[in-house]
């Protein structure tokens, strides 16, 4: 009797090692990438008032993020960085996008946030959004957004120019229709050159077509050619995350591991990766009429000088009613 | 009692090996049910495959920077050399087999003549940067979408000139011939910072129907147009709400067809085709709705129409034929090829001429 218990325990463990061999990728990623708690960050109350404020490297109060119950429809900030050489390990966040799941109606909405909106940062100061990353990392992110919109934020995911490269060549390409051609001759040559500051020409030519990593990472990163600037290439990002979602539909649990060590040291996220595993079968029932899709742009926000810098005054009076259409309001 | 611990140490030695056996197969076990997207990526080279259905004249084709042609129902491959680039966009010269094709390098793009085995007869344009100014990117130039018209005049689309106090890069239409200067004539004025006007299609008339991108109201527009005068405000035959562009008209000019975008966060388009009448479009008629369709191009003789979409899994283009395109009753599409991936912004040529090179088939 023992000794046929023992021969099945070894079996379930011969088993288990197997399988904990196998998802070992995602399972350092798990520990490395995934799982970071945020700290909600209150500003300290002598904040400077420029866009130099100093990061707060100890938040002056913390408290834990209220977590929304399985099943809940949650929100999600997606936070996209150029974190090349040049910037030093001081990172903006060029896209920040602001995406509502609800897993039981399958709904999806998504908010661009401009990068250049100026704003009170949850750090002290007021700066450009794409600042606030830079200033305390995705906790500062999260308490900015969350305190300039007035919604809550469940779960953040922020992903690096190599992560998204390798995220969408491990998964065979993207299939996008490109709107117009997307013309940059100043585009960055951080990715292919030894100089950083270095610029490279980009043309996506219009139409339907298969992007690896590189292109489509050109797609969604271009704006120097685009009337519409940073809220053209905002759109476009939301395309790509579409397309991508169109082959999340085709991934299983399986498909971690790869995923995992493609955007090794490029992804971080407070999720677990069970709950990550969780949203592949809502990515894949997500219906296309189902998405949402808001831009702030004009009248929601209009140009604005600052400290000699090209930004955007956001109008609260019209981008928080329509924000707390699909985000509730705390 | 020796061989009672002998069989005993047997035994043990086997279950653990049994045990060993079980978690790798537990470990591949799991390692097979992952997608087969990423393997999927290589497809077949077309030489290697034979399409659905033999389709009437010779078809150029580019996969992978690789220039084919198809037929009487065999590819074959145009060895040009890609040292250089990505050879693109083949447009058959009327009358001959030859063809002028793009090969496109990182920063500029050239248009180049070249025979039916693919050597290169001719380089037609200079677009790179002198190797003194190789920092200055933008002194490089693209030109793309070649396309010939009835009087030999070959119609392409180049960014040039650039403002150099400003970011703006756009396409505008430009002509000129083989025989003297390729970048002669400049035909349309684009709107700045849009992309420009790009897929110039000569007509039997001497117009130039062209697709034209319009931003407005924070989206990007296409709008079908066509060029009557050089430098003249193009005739727009389409609206932004339809947003169609890659535009090509029937042989007897009595039809377009074209694609659309359409679908929440531009996923997808339509093909459609629509009756021209003067310089009016009629109501379209939508052959294939919610697909990834791209580049029709019409049959030589007007039978039908070929055009790219992508319909597996992996998001491969292929080769797919309507036939009767231009009747009121057109037939199904059909998938024409499998297991390749065309590049789907190079839209085919269909040369009336059949060029089959036997030996190098």
């Amino acid at each position: 009797m023992l000794l046929g218990f023992l021969i099945a325990f070894g079996f379930v463990l011969s088993g288990a090692v197997g399988a904990v061999a196998y998802f070992m990728p995602a399972i350092v990623t798990a520990f490395q990438d995934t799982g970071h708690s945020i700290t909600l960050i209150t500003p300290a109350a002598t904040a400077a008032t420029t866009a130099s404020a100093a990061p707060s490297a100890s938040p002056a109060a913390t408290q834990p993020p209220a977590v929304a119950a399985p099943g809940a429809p949650f929100t999600v900030l997606l936070l996209g960085s150029d974190n090349d050489a040049k910037f030093g390990g001081t990172v903006l966040t060029q896209s920040m996008i602001l995406a509502r799941v609800n897993p039981k109606t399958r709904q999806v909405v998504m908010e661009s946030i401009p990068r250049d909106l100026w704003v009170p940062l949850a750090t002290g100061g007021s700066a450009k959004i794409d600042d606030a990353y830079a200033h305390g990392g995705a906790s500062a992110a999260v308490a900015t957004v969350e305190e300039d919109f007035g919604i809550h934020i469940d779960h953040y995911a922020w992903i690096g120019l190599l992560g998204l490269v390798n995220l969408i060549n491990q998964v065979g390409g993207i299939d996008v229709v490109a709107t117009n051609p997307v013309m940059d001759d100043y585009y960055p040559a951080d990715l292919s050159g030894k100089d950083p500051y270095a610029y490279e020409r980009v043309a996506v030519l219009p139409g339907p077509q298969q992007m690896n990593g590189i292109q489509a990472l050109e797609y969604v990163r271009s704006r120097h050619g685009d009337l519409r600037s940073d809220f053209g290439r905002s759109q476009r990002q939301q395309q790509v995350l579409l397309a991508l979602r169109a082959k999340a539909k085709l991934l299983g649990i399986a498909d971690l591991p790869d995923i995992a060590t493609a955007m090794a040291n490029d992804f971080s996220t407070d999720m677990s990766i069970s709950e990550i595993a969780s949203l592949l079968p809502i990515a894949s029932s997500v219906q296309l009429q189902n998405v949402q899709q808001i831009i702030l742009a004009s009248p929601y926000t209009s140009n604005l000088q600052i400290a000699n810098e090209d930004a955007l005054q956001p109008n609260w009076n019209l981008i928080l009613p329509e924000t707390h259409k699909y985000f509730p309001a705390v | 009692m020796n061989s009672r611990r002998v069989r005993r140490g047997i035994t043990v030695v086997t279950l653990l090996a049994l045990m060993a056996g079980f978690g790798f197969g537990v470990n591949r076990l799991i390692a097979s049910r992952k997608t087969k997207i990423p393997s999927e990526t290589s497809s077949y080279v077309p030489t290697a495959t034979r399409p659905a259905i033999v389709l009437p004249g010779t078809l150029y084709l580019a996969q992978g920077g690789q220039l084919y042609s198809l037929s009487d129902g065999f590819f074959t491959s145009l060895h040009s050399s890609t040292a250089t680039g990505n050879w693109m966009q083949p447009a058959y010269v009327p009358g001959t087999q030859e063809i002028v094709a793009v090969l496109r390098a990182a920063e500029y793009s050239n248009l180049y003549l070249l025979n039916s085995q693919g050597a290169v007869i001719r380089q037609l344009s200079n677009n790179a940067a002198a190797a003194k100014n190789v920092t200055k990117v933008w002194l490089n130039h693209w030109m793309f979408w070649p396309h010939f018209g009835p009087a030999g005049t070959l119609y392409f689309a180049y960014d040039d000139p650039k403002n150099s106090t400003t970011y703006a890069v756009d396409f505008s239409i430009w002509s000129g011939s083989l025989a003297g200067p390729l970048a002669k004539q400049r035909l349309t004025t684009a709107n700045p910072f849009t992309g420009g006007d790009v897929d110039p299609t000569p007509m039997a008339n001497g117009d130039v129907m062209f697709s034209r991108y319009s931003i407005s109201n924070g989206s990007a527009y296409s709008f079908i147009a066509l060029e009557t005068k050089p430098l003249v405000q193009p005739l727009i035959l389409s609206t932004g709400t339809q947003d169609c562009g890659q535009a090509t008209p029937s042989p007897d000019g009595t039809m377009v067809a074209m694609t659309c975008i359409g679908g929440t966060g531009f996923q997808s388009t339509r093909l459609e085709v629509a009756p021209l009448v003067g310089t009016k479009l009629g109501t379209p008629h939508i052959l294939v709705n919610n697909c990834l369709c791209s580049a029709p191009v019409w049959a030589p003789d007007g039978s039908g129409l070929v055009y790219y979409n992508a319909t597996d899994a992996a998001g491969h283009f292929e080769l797919w034929w309507i036939k009767g395109a231009l009747t009121a009753t057109p037939a199904a599409p059909l998938e024409v090829t499998t297991n390749l991936d065309f590049d789907a912004t190079s839209p085919p040529s269909w040369s009336p001429l059949t060029s089959i090179p036997v030996m190098t088939r």
